[in-house]
């Protein structure tokens, strides 16, 4: 597999972890643990439920939560749209006003649309130029109508890290709005602590977390009394909330890729780091370049790096051959558009579109990123070049 | 995005990149890069018995992989063009043999404005020289 493509793109997805995939296996076939955990009158439905009930704790333990608070999903998507559906559902009486970031991934983005469409109103905070948000301004957009407000912990495109705990502070002390967290990002790569941030409603996904496809959950505090209408009936699985038999193997999977990260975070956020610092090192030598969200709290594994003097699409093609990237966030760049994210924190057009978004993982290694700093490098001068940039040929100081 | 065999050839490896200095030498650009596409082509002119004809051609593009590939193809095509003569091939053509999507027809007409200009600045310059 030499001439495979480094895979730099650990933010899109993940493989799953072997110790994940050998459990979610045992769940699998006649001789394994193949019952309906819905099943309560035997022993395969018994069996498959202790399995279930096995992984959610292993959520709750890697998340700081209780094992009641996890309700399994299909995937963050339809957890971030629970979680807005929902709420905004449950409260429609007490408000219908919701609170956002210009940032947010698109399935928070669209369920805001839609609930626009049905008559709420959304207020959508830009970030400032690094791409945080000040806690307080997110506290400011909060009124007596608001039922909702919802932040994602760490940017998928940008790797900026919100401060998810100072806004839930400061929100519910104005309001009486639900906080929703979407951590889809966060597993493995900062602490996430479901009970300490004060928050309400937090998503997550197996897949960015070396679990599988298909996995996700949303955390729903019971302790704070948050309250939710289910988007599916039929069954009345994981509390009301989510009919729908469980998929034994994915939660057990799921489960499993959660421990391991969460033991693992430590060790890998040192050597993440490192790295990413290298690959930026070499990155900042050609030199016409922006680190985006360089002045804000960031996690390591996500380096989105702006050429300027590039196309994006050729950009994008020039290193394709080499290197498993993507430019702006990987649900949105088949459209070929400039990223919103990047447009959020000012960038203009051209700028947002020549980014690249390097996202490192548990399988990368000091050659992966010389390897991908020299086909960046060549790829960028090349292109320059052939455009008669004023850069093109010559080295200069990083900006 | 997917590219054809010819796309790919000439946006790795294109032919004809850069610019021409000289009195016989004539510019023209088209686009901008703020809007995406710009593309610039530079023509020696010398003549053969009687007639102008393009010598030479280079150019340099701001662009998709199909623009730096169209413009490379039609620098190299030139050679022996009358500067009176519009693209070696039509746009439309240009576009079914690099396999664009059709959304991209209007940056391939940033390649043969680009062309067009470098001609007509030669074309006035032997006009007036004729005159």
């Amino acid at each position: 597999m030499s001439a495979s493509p480094v895979y730099l793109d650990y933010a899109a997805t993940t493989p799953v972890a072997p110790e994940a995939a050998a459990r979610m296996t045992e769940c699998l076939t006649r001789d394994g643990t193949f019952g309906n955990p819905g099943s309560a009158s035997h022993a395969y439905g018994e069996e498959a439920s202790a399995r279930v009930e096995a992984a959610r704790a292993q959520v709750a333990t890697a998340l700081g939560a209780e094992a009641a608070d996890i309700v399994f999903t299909s995937g963050a998507t339809e957890a971030n749209n629970l979680a807005i559906f929902g709420t905004a559902q449950y409260y429609k009486d007490a408000g219908r006003h919701i609170v956002t970031a210009r940032t947010e991934h698109k399935s928070v983005l669209d369920p805001c649309r839609e609930l626009e469409r049905r008559g709420w109103t959304v207020t959508y905070l830009k970030p400032g130029a690094e791409g945080a948000l000040d806690p307080a301004r997110v506290a400011a957009a909060v009124r007596p109508d608001t039922v909702l407000v919802s932040i994602m912990h760490v940017n998928n495109e940008t790797g900026v890290i919100a401060d998810v705990g100072a806004i839930a502070a400061l929100s519910t002390r104005i309001g009486n709005a639900r906080i929703h967290v979407d951590a889809a990002q966060s597993v493995g790569k900062c602490e996430v602590d479901f009970a300490a941030l004060g928050v309400d409603l937090l998503s997550v996904s197996a897949h960015k977390a070396y679990g599988p496809k298909g996995a996700g959950a949303l955390l729903v505090s019971r302790r704070r009394g948050a309250h939710l209408m289910p988007m599916l009936y039929g069954g009345g699985q994981e509390g009301g909330l989510r009919s729908g038999t469980v998929a034994t193997h994915q939660a057990v999977g799921m489960g499993a890729a959660f421990e391991i990260a969460s033991a693992a975070r430590g060790t890998e956020h040192g050597r993440i780091a490192a790295l990413g610092e290298r690959l930026w090192g070499a990155l900042r030598e050609v030199g016409g370049v922006v680190l985006n969200g360089a002045a804000a709290a960031r996690v390591p594994h996500v380096v989105n790096v702006s050429f300027e003097g590039v196309e994006g699409e050729s950009l994008l093609a020039a290193v394709q051959p080499h290197l498993a990237v993507s430019t702006g966030s990987a649900c949105t760049s088949a459209t070929q558009e400039p990223s919103y994210v990047l447009r959020a924190l000012g960038r203009d057009d051209r700028l947002a579109e020549s980014s690249l978004r390097f996202s490192l993982g548990r399988f990368t290694n000091e050659a992966d990123i010389d390897t991908a700093a020299a086909v960046v490098t060549r790829a960028v001068e090349r292109l320059r070049r052939i455009a008669g940039h004023r850069d093109a040929g010559r080295r200069i100081a990083g900006t | 995005m997917s590219y054809n065999e010819l796309t790919r050839r000439y946006f790795h490896d294109p032919a004809c990149i850069g610019t021409l200095e000289g009195p016989d030498c004539y510019r023209g650009a088209a686009g901008s890069r703020s809007a995406g596409t710009w593309v610039q082509f530079d023509i020696r002119l010398g003549r053969a018995g009687a007639e102008p004809r393009v010598r030479e051609a280079r150019f340099l593009a701001f662009g998709c992989p199909h623009v730096i590939a169209a413009a490379s193809l039609v620098a190299e095509q030139a050679e022996g063009a009358t500067p009176e003569s519009r693209l070696p091939q039509s746009v439309h053509a240009l576009r079914e043999r690099l396999e664009a999507p059709v959304e991209k027809l209007g940056r391939l007409f940033v390649v043969e404005d680009a062309w067009i200009a470098a001609l007509q600045a030669a074309h006035s310059h032997i006009t007036q020289s004729s005159c």
